[in-house]
């Protein structure tokens, strides 16, 4: 086979050509002015309409600071953590990053998330409520540093309320939602059953039924409801008669085909929008299905108020364990920290704040963003009335010692450990959720005795002493160390 | 005395054999190096990662930095004690049987219809049989969940409204409908790859071969089981076993539709391996179990191949 001298040189210019492209062409910040410093923010478009509202943002955000350039990378929600954790490994750190709840700790475990105490002043710290950013409480603290910035209102992440439509609960002859959950039992039943099919009474919310937690947390201490484990005593609970009663509760209104069929596989949207669509008369949500709602039915007559609570009465109270839930991080290995601060200053900025809230109907960490506002709207009101009504302090063995953050973080990276999966099995399979969950509770005593006597032997804290906290009531507001 | 069929298999030319040794190496050297990008993709992105994820599946790694916690057999154990492993195990294995038993044969039918020249519209009907290959599996699943709704979705309301049934069926929320539902969608969406495939072995049958059938007095059963069967049997065997491949390896399908769901009813080994490698609720991922999770079920997958082997020998010499 002959290849003639033209067809190499072709074949070479080409190769050349196609690797300069990834080589030498890859950056698109190099167009911009050489003195501008660039930020990059690592985000999830969420909630629908962030795409655009980040960047409309970050443009004011440029205008005001001709010296920095924002640039966005967006990764869906489910697959944030992996892709900035990518861009880590990559040597591509975004400065700053969205990392929420135990997200936060998963990256500052790996030494990744900067302390912000450098840049923090006085008046950044008054822009929250007063008390809110102590380091013991704040949730966006650790070992005594800040780590974290906020975005959503405290009690956002811990509030959960009971969404009903007037209209449908008028049709069946009910004048008010169900204060227990007997009520709530018979009143979906007679409510699907007037729906002949085209409405139903009530659904778990999402495929994992959430539904069954929520209401568990009015009947069992919040950390029963979350972990398993009875935070008073620091022993397994998953078999407490209140979290038994929340499963066997969804069982029975499965049995009876009570709860709108095919929510077995709902994704976390489609509740509000079977509510909206006038489908669903009555369900327990987080309260930022509230403004999607309205978004998609603006006229509907729309019902806020506290979750039912168990026949016999409430055993326990939403807990709000943190001041904040942590979200925006600075990347320990970012060359901009002063700019990136900037960004991050501007991200905690009573302007920003009050933006977002105006989009998504969000309640803020910054109150006086939106308080008075919300006061007026009646959804936001009663929201707000439901936290005043429902939302009590709560201890937090993660925030509380080292071998608490310890256990606790050892215990989330075990979901098999959790009765979610049985729950869903004991309803959708209707079998009694009673064994597995003394079951479970006898591979967390395992698995709590296997994790501290690890710990011991490596020389660390942690043991279930750290998750007992012998003085609290569920029911009253906890002070630590009170 | 000799058929027609016999004395034009006898006529057919003998390929000539590969000249081997240096001077053949010289003579196609510019066919080696135009192989070389693909060796190195090839190498890079499916031989590295398979190699690293054997070296992976003997540490607790969380796929940050170099794994270091080396815990030999642990994972291994872990996975061979999992229920839920196997469970997905014969969630997919079901997935090839569907493909295998029902797939298969289906396109092969359909393939001998649409390879006959008298069939008016038959590009037609091809493009429609492979729309639903080239159709993004994210969006099938969004479109499916809309008409297997049981509270309103079309599919319902037909069945519904024609008395077939009286109550809806919950197909994506009950665990025992669910998988075959699924199944269902998985043979739809793969039909028309393997109706392609068919239509290109039963396009290597020699129309001289066929010719002599019919001159030979064989109608269309005879020269369908004594001429095309034989012929394409060579190529239904590696049909056979990229379509097993295919289907034993679905995961698309089945986290856009039911996420592994409800109740793991519909968890394959794919969606396994994905939860413990990128679940977002982990604290942190067990990219070191999922490795092992992925070499055992690579491991029982090469089994399963070769425990078909002598069944593919046999029929390939008969």
């Amino acid at each position: 086979m002959k290849i003639r001298p033209a067809l190499t040189v072709l074949t070479c210019a080409v190769a050349l050509a196609l690797s300069g492209c990834n080589l030498v062409g890859g950056s698109s910040d190099s167009g911009s002015a050489a003195d501008k410093v660039t930020v990059t923010v690592a985000l999830v478009p969420d909630p629908p309409g962030a795409s655009e509202f980040y960047r409309q943002q970050f443009d004011e955000f440029e205008k005001a600071n001709p010296g920095i350039a924002v640039k966005v990378v967006e990764n869906p929600s489910d697959q944030q953590l992996n892709a900035v954790e990518l861009m880590f490994q990559q040597n591509r750190a975004p400065d700053v990053f969205r990392a929420q709840d135990d997200g936060m700790d998963r990256m500052a475990a790996r030494g990744w998330v900067a302390p912000l105490d450098e840049f923090v002043t006085p008046e950044f710290l008054k822009r929250f409520p007063e008390g809110s950013m102590d380091p013991a409480t704040s949730g966006l603290h650790r070992d005594g540093k800040l780590m974290s910035l906020p975005l959503v209102w405290g009690p956002w992440s811990s509030l959960r309320v009971f969404l009903y439509n007037e209209d449908l609960l008028k049709k069946s002859g009910f004048d008010g939602p169900p204060k227990t959950w007997a009520d709530l039992e018979r009143m979906a039943a007679k409510i699907t059953a007037d729906g002949h099919g085209k409405y139903f009474g009530y659904a778990p919310t999402a495929a994992k039924a959430p539904a069954a937690e929520m209401l568990a947390g009015t009947a069992v201490p919040y950390s029963v409801a979350a972990s398993g484990i009875d935070f008073r005593t620091g022993k397994p609970a998953t078999s407490s008669p209140g979290l038994v009663e929340a499963v066997e509760l969804h069982r029975r209104m499965q049995a009876a085909k009570v709860m709108m069929p095919g929510w077995e596989s709902w994704d976390g949207s489609r509740a509000f929008k079977e509510f909206a669509a006038g489908k669903l008369a009555m369900y327990p949500t987080p309260p930022w299905h509230v403004a999607e709602v309205r978004k998609l039915s603006p006229e509907i007559k729309l019902g806020i108020t506290g979750l039912p609570v168990p026949a016999a009465g409430r055993g326990a109270y939403l807990a709000r364990n943190k001041s904040f839930s942590p979200l925006w991080s600075m990347s320990s290995q970012s060359a901009h920290k002063a700019e990136s601060w900037k960004v991050m200053d501007f991200l905690a900025s009573d302007a920003f704040h009050k933006a977002y809230y105006q989009k998504f109907g969000t309640l803020t960490a910054l109150e006086g963003a939106w308080k008075a506002e919300a006061e007026k709207n009646p959804d936001q009101a009663a929201i707000l009335k439901v936290a005043a009504e429902t939302l009590r302090r709560a201890p937090n063995p993660a925030l509380a010692s080292k071998g608490g953050q310890a256990i606790t973080q050892a215990l989330a990276a075990k979901p098999d450990l959790k009765y979610t999966d049985a729950a869903v099995s004991s309803i959708v399979k209707n079998q009694p959720f009673a064994p597995a969950a003394a079951q479970l509770d006898k591979d967390l005593q395992t698995f709590l005795d296997k994790t501290s006597a690890d710990l011991a032997a490596k020389g660390q804290e942690g043991s279930a002493k750290d998750l007992t906290f012998a003085g609290w009531d569920p029911l009253k507001d906890f002070t630590p160390g009170g | 005395m000799t058929t027609t069929i016999e004395r034009v298999v006898r006529k057919a030319p003998v390929p000539e054999r590969p000249r081997r040794g240096r001077g053949a190496f010289r003579r196609h050297l510019w066919s080696y190096v135009f192989l070389i990008p693909l060796v190195l993709l090839f190498g890079g992105f499916t031989v590295w990662p398979m190699i690293a994820s054997w070296w992976y599946a003997f540490f607790d790694w969380d796929g940050v930095g170099s794994p270091a916690d080396w815990v030999g057999l642990a994972n291994f154990r872990e996975v061979l004690a999992s229920d839920a492993f196997w469970r997905a195990f014969w969630h997919s294995f079901v997935f090839s049987l569907a493909a295998i038993f029902v797939e298969l044969p289906l396109a092969l039918v359909l393939a001998i219809l649409l390879n006959n020249s008298w069939l008016r519209f038959r590009n037609l009907y091809r493009l429609v049989l492979f729309l639903p290959v080239v159709a993004t599996t994210a969006v099938i699943g969004i479109v499916i969940a809309i008409l297997l709704d049981p509270a309103g979705g079309l599919v319902n309301r037909i069945l519904l409204d024609s008395g077939l049934i009286d109550q809806p069926v919950n197909f994506l929320g009950s665990t025992s409908i669910a998988l075959p539902t699924l199944l269902s969608i998985d043979v739809w969406k793969g039909f028309g790859i393997t109706l392609i495939y068919w239509l290109a072995a039963l396009q290597t049958v020699p129309k001289d071969l066929q010719e002599a059938a019919a001159i030979d007095g064989a109608g269309f059963w005879r020269s369908l089981r004594f001429v095309t069967l034989p012929v394409v049997m060579p190529i239904a065997i590696v049909i056979l076993l990229l379509v097993f491949q295919r289907s034993l390896n679905t995961f698309d399908l089945v986290r856009a539709v039911t996420e592994g769901g409800p109740d793991y009813a519909t968890d394959v080994v794919p969606t396994y391996i994905y939860r413990y490698a990128f679940d977002p609720s982990l604290q942190a991922p067990r990219y070191g179990f999922a490795s092992a999770a992925g070499v055992v079920f690579g491991l029982l997958t090469l089994v399963v191949t070769l425990l078909q082997a002598p069944f593919m020998r046999r029929r390939v010499g008969s």
